[in-house]
Parts: C-alpha cells; structure tokens; sequence
C-alpha cells in the first residue's frame, strides 16, 4: 500500500487537502488550476452575481471542441460528400446523430450564452477600470462565437446551408470598396461552391477554434489578474468605490490604502521588478470575507459544468439537428432564412442592404468595442449610471425584437406574416 | 524595425496573394443554350443551372434575363398571373422589363447578351450585359 500512495504522492506532489497548505497546493502547483487563486472571496462565488455565464461558455465551447472532433472522423469537406456524411451521421454511424445534436445545440446556446454574459458584465459595470481591455478581448471572442456559427453553417451543405451563406457573402460585398474582393476572398470563388466550402471547413476547424483558444486564455489571464470578478454590487462599500477594483493593476490607480503592514498580509512582487515594489494589501475583515478555492470554488465550477453537459445531452436526446434537402443553387428556398441570431441582421438587410447589412452593424460593433472608452462614469452603482444602463438595454431590446420579427413573422417573400396565419403557396 | 516592418508587410501581402484564386473553376460565363426551336413561345423558359430565363416572343425574337436576384443573390421566380418577377428572400419585385418594382434590390435585374452560333444554336455570354430592349430575331 505503501508504494501505492507513493506513486499518487509523486503525482501530486502536496500535503493532504485537509489542512490549509495542501488546499493552496492543489491550487497552485498546478498547471490547470492554478489560474485560481488559492483562495477567492465568498461574495464573488454567489451565481446570483455571474450566473456562472462565462464558465457556461466555456463549457459549452469544450463541448464542441471534442463533438467537432469526433465529426471531422466523418466529413468529407466537398460537395456533395459533405451532404452524404450529414446523412451518414444521422442513420448509420453510432451515436453520429447523438454527436451531430449535441455540436448543433451547443453552438446554439454558446451564442446565447456569450450574449447574456456580455449582458452581465454590463449591468455589473464590470468593464471598467482596470478591467476595459478585457471587455475588448470578449467583444473579439463574441465575433468569433458568431464567425464560427456561420462558417459551421455551410458544412451540411444543405439548403439552408447554401442559401443562408449566398446571402450572407453577398451582405458583405455590399461593403465599400474592398466589399467584393473580401467575398471573392472568403468563397475562393465568385460563388458558393466547392472552393467555398473547403475555406469555411478551414476556418471552422483550424483558424477561428485557434484563435477562441488563444484569446479565452487571454481573457482568463486577465480576469485572474484583475483580481479575479469585479465585487458584487452589493459589496461595494459606499465611500472606498475607487480602492476595490485594483489587485495587480499597478498603473494609474488610486491610491490604495495601505494598512500597517504588521498585522495583515501582504503579497507583492519583490525582486523581480526595480523601484517600489507593487503591494495588495488585505486587511483581516477582508480576509475573513474568502475561502479557499478548493473545494468551494471548484465545486460550484463543477456543477455548472454538469449541469452545462446534461442539459446539451438531454437536448440532444429529444430534439434533432435540422437537415434539409441537399443544396441546389437553381432553387432558392421560400423564405430563405439565415440562422436565428442572425435574422435580426437579415431583417435589417430587407429594408437596405449598405445600411442594414454594413454600416449599422459595423457601428454597433464599434460602438460595443469602445463602451469602457466612452463610459468614463467610475461608478458601477447602477442607481447612477441610469444613462448607460438605458441605452444598452434599448440595444439589446430592438436586437431581440428584430430577431422575433424575422423568426416567427416573416413568410414567404420575406412578406409580414403573423405565426398565427397559414400561408399556402403561390402558384407559379 | 523598418526592416522587421518591411517583413511583416511583404509576407502578409504574399498569404493574401496566396488566399486569392489564380484560376477560378467556375462554370463557363458563355455558353449554347439549345436550338431556337426548343423555347416555347410565351411564359419564359427558366434554365436552372444557368439561372437565366429566355423568353421568346412571336413578333420581337429571343431576350434572355438573369435570374440572380440583384440584392442578395437568391434566385427569383416568375409568376404567370402579374408577370413579375418575385424574390423569395427580401420579397423584391422586378417587372417584366426586369425593373424594381418594390422591395431591396437595388438594381434591375441583368439582361444578357444573346446570339446565333454559326451552328445555328443559341449561345448566351453572361459577360456581356444588354438593355432590356435587346432582342435576338431569329
Ligand atoms: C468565448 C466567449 C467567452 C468566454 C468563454 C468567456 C469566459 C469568461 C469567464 C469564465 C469569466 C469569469 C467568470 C464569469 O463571469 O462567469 C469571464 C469574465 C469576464 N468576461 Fe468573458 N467570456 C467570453 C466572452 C466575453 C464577452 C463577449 C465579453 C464582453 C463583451 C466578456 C467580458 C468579460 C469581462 C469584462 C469579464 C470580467 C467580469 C468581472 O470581473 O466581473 N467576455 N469571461
Ligand atoms: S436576395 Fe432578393 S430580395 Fe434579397
């Protein structure tokens, strides 16, 4: 038994997690976890602060990393191969259509999912002060969630896939000067076609899952360095708003205030930098307010990963990927619809594609990337920033009316029909 | 740094270089389309793969209109009863002439060029586009 617990002891390498130095161990020696720290504030770990929406989305990512692996086993990236393997996934490899829903609603649900944590680190104020570049890399990561939807969105090689992506390619040929030379770029070709689909399977298994990973450890670096979560609202302290948002920013912050050192603890970077030496100091009712990650902290990850896969896989059980006809360019489909968080857009683009289809887009992506510039309020009370919270909140209502209005009210020749009303079609 | 500069710019031209198609393996802009006497009079004879419509008429000859709607891409249908053109995707409307009767397209639709092969067939060139007006009496 002895040579057992040797073996696992020279794999872990810590004391026993029942004293407090082998829960800090557990943490920081090593490599995957140590992007905790070893101990976190309680307040910080409530879901009612994050919901855990950020770890939802990562989950949820993780989930399609290993299902997209699985598929690539099976898809033959040119027409028609790519049609047949959709079908072969779906009724003859094992578990292939398992796999196939699960891919098909994680992405639904990481775009979801994506946009509701933005939504919190909104309401929260969490963009500001240190933490506005971060919101920078989310915004590039919410591009990204969306750029592999849609180049997930031609591979079945359906027709929904065909028409949804001729007509998204075309939105950006709209684009003044270098639109259709981007398009021609983008579909290796002047059309959709079998170029087209070999760069969008590029691009939704090489390039863009590269760089979701690179920026996602950008992003946890940061959220790490800053201290971890921005305090819950209700945890700010009425008059110290300025000192609590500062762990490991040492430029241009206000002054912290400095206790005597004898009875906290300090942690800093000594020797490894010249000149005055960068110190968080926590004062012992602070210190009171945190526990160690272990297992508090990783529990609840824990459970959110759990409950993130059950639900993808009970979806996957009861609801099927769709999978229409295979893609035929001389029959557009009526009404052709682009996927569902993009039907905002296409109804934008019904009314004028250089306006709805580029410049109010690109504005609003501009605009989302500069709101901790713009935003230049300190406080994260949302009593006063009624201004901001207006402003988003009139965003995110008009983005989800239009999504509404191109999903369940637009028929046949994109003409106004209420879900209610059936339509039977016109004879040619 | 200039050079280091200079480096990074060259090569980023050369992947875009790369990225653009030297040849594209389209199919044919210029193509036969059949004999004169395969086209009905009428309601105009709706060429899938090459997405055009030809339309034969007794007193004016041959036109042949693009059926790649001039908004998004989508391929529009022709309805016998208004003789309109329909797109299915942003609902814009084309007339028979091919103008923009409603909707978002922002131009009329293409007309093409249509001529008699010295074999005597139809022969269509996407390439070169023609007003309305354009007829092919055969
Ligand atoms: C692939 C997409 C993304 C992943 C995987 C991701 C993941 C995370 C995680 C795990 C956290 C910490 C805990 C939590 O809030 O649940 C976090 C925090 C944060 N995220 Fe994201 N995120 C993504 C996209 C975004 C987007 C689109 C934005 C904003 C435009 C954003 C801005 C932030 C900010 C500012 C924080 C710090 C929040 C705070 O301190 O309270 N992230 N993210
Ligand atoms: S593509 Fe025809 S109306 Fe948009």
């Amino acid at each position: 038994m002895k040579w057992i617990r040797e073996i696992w002891q020279s794999i872990v390498r810590r004391d026993p997690l029942s004293t407090d130095k082998g829960k800090s161990e557990l943490v920081f020696l090593n490599v995957w976890l140590h992007i905790h720290p070893a101990k976190v504030k309680k307040e910080n770990l409530r879901f009612k602060y994050s919901f855990y929406l950020g770890f939802i989305t990562f989950f949820l990512f993780l989930i399609l990393l290993t299902t997209g692996i699985a598929l690539m086993c099976y898809y033959r990236p040119y027409p028609p191969a790519a049609y047949q393997d959709m079908k072969d996934l779906q009724f003859a490899v094992f578990m292939g259509s398992f796999l196939r829903n699960m891919h098909r609603w994680a992405a639904h649900a990481m775009v979801v999912c994506v946009f509701l944590h933005m939504c919190r680190v909104f309401y929260t104020g969490s963009y500001k002060k240190p933490r506005q570049f971060n919101w920078v890399v989310g915004v590039m990561l919410l591009l990204l969630t969306l750029g592999l939807s849609f180049t997930g969105y031609l591979l079945p090689w359906d027709q929904l896939a065909y028409w949804a992506i001729t007509v998204g390619t075309n939105i950006g040929s709209y684009a003044p000067l270098v639109g259709g030379q981007l398009r021609e770029l983008l579909l290796g070709g002047h059309a959709v076609g079998e170029a087209a689909l070999l760069r969008f399977y590029v691009l939704h298994v090489a390039v863009l899952p590269s760089l979701v990973i690179l920026l996602t450890i950008v992003h946890f670096w940061r959220v790490r360095k800053d201290g971890g979560l921005s305090r819950p609202i209700w945890k700010l302290k009425p008059q110290k708003t300025e000192a609590l948002v500062t762990i490991g920013a040492p430029a241009a912050v206000a002054p912290l205030q400095v206790t005597a050192a004898s009875k906290d603890k300090t942690y800093g970077l000594m020797e490894v930098v010249t000149g005055k030496p960068i110190f968080e100091t926590v004062t012992p009712e602070e210190e009171k307010d945190t526990v160690f990650s272990y297992p508090y902290a990783f529990v609840r990850e824990a459970v959110a990963l759990m409950a993130t896969v059950t639900s993808i896989m009970a979806i996957s059980l009861f609801f099927n990927a769709p999978l229409e006809e295979m893609a035929n360019p001389a029959v557009t489909p009526n009404p052709a619809k682009a996927p569902w968080y993009f039907l905002g857009l296409q109804e934008l683009v019904s009314h004028s594609a250089l306006l709805g289809g580029v410049v109010v887009p690109a504005l609003m992506v501009v605009a989302l990337i500069l709101i901790p510039y713009i935003d230049r309020n300190p406080s994260r009370r949302p009593r006063e920033r009624k201004w901001a919270i207006w402003l988003f909140t009139f965003f995110v209502v008009a983005n989800i009316i239009l999504i509404i209005v191109g999903t369940f009210f637009r028929g046949p020749g994109w003409a106004w029909v209420p879900p209610w009303v059936h339509v039977v079609a016109r004879p040619e | 740094m200039a050079a280091l500069c200079s480096a990074v710019g060259v090569s980023l031209g050369a992947v875009v270089r790369f990225l653009v198609p030297s040849v594209f393996y389209g199919p044919p802009q210029s193509f036969k389309i059949g004999n004169p006497g395969d086209f009905p009079y009428g309601p105009p004879t709706f060429l899938a793969d090459e997405k055009i419509f030809v339309f034969r008429d007794r007193e004016r000859g041959f036109a042949v209109a693009s059926a790649v709607c001039t908004h998004l891409g989508c391929t529009v249908a022709y309805f016998q009863n208004d003789r309109d053109f329909h797109c299915p995707c942003h609902g814009s409307v084309f007339s028979p002439t091919g103008a923009v009767l409603h909707g978002p397209a922002p131009r009329p639709l293409n007309w093409f060029e249509i001529t008699l092969t010295r074999d005597g067939q139809l022969r269509v060139d996407k390439d070169k586009t023609v007003p309305p007006t354009y007829r092919l009496m055969v």
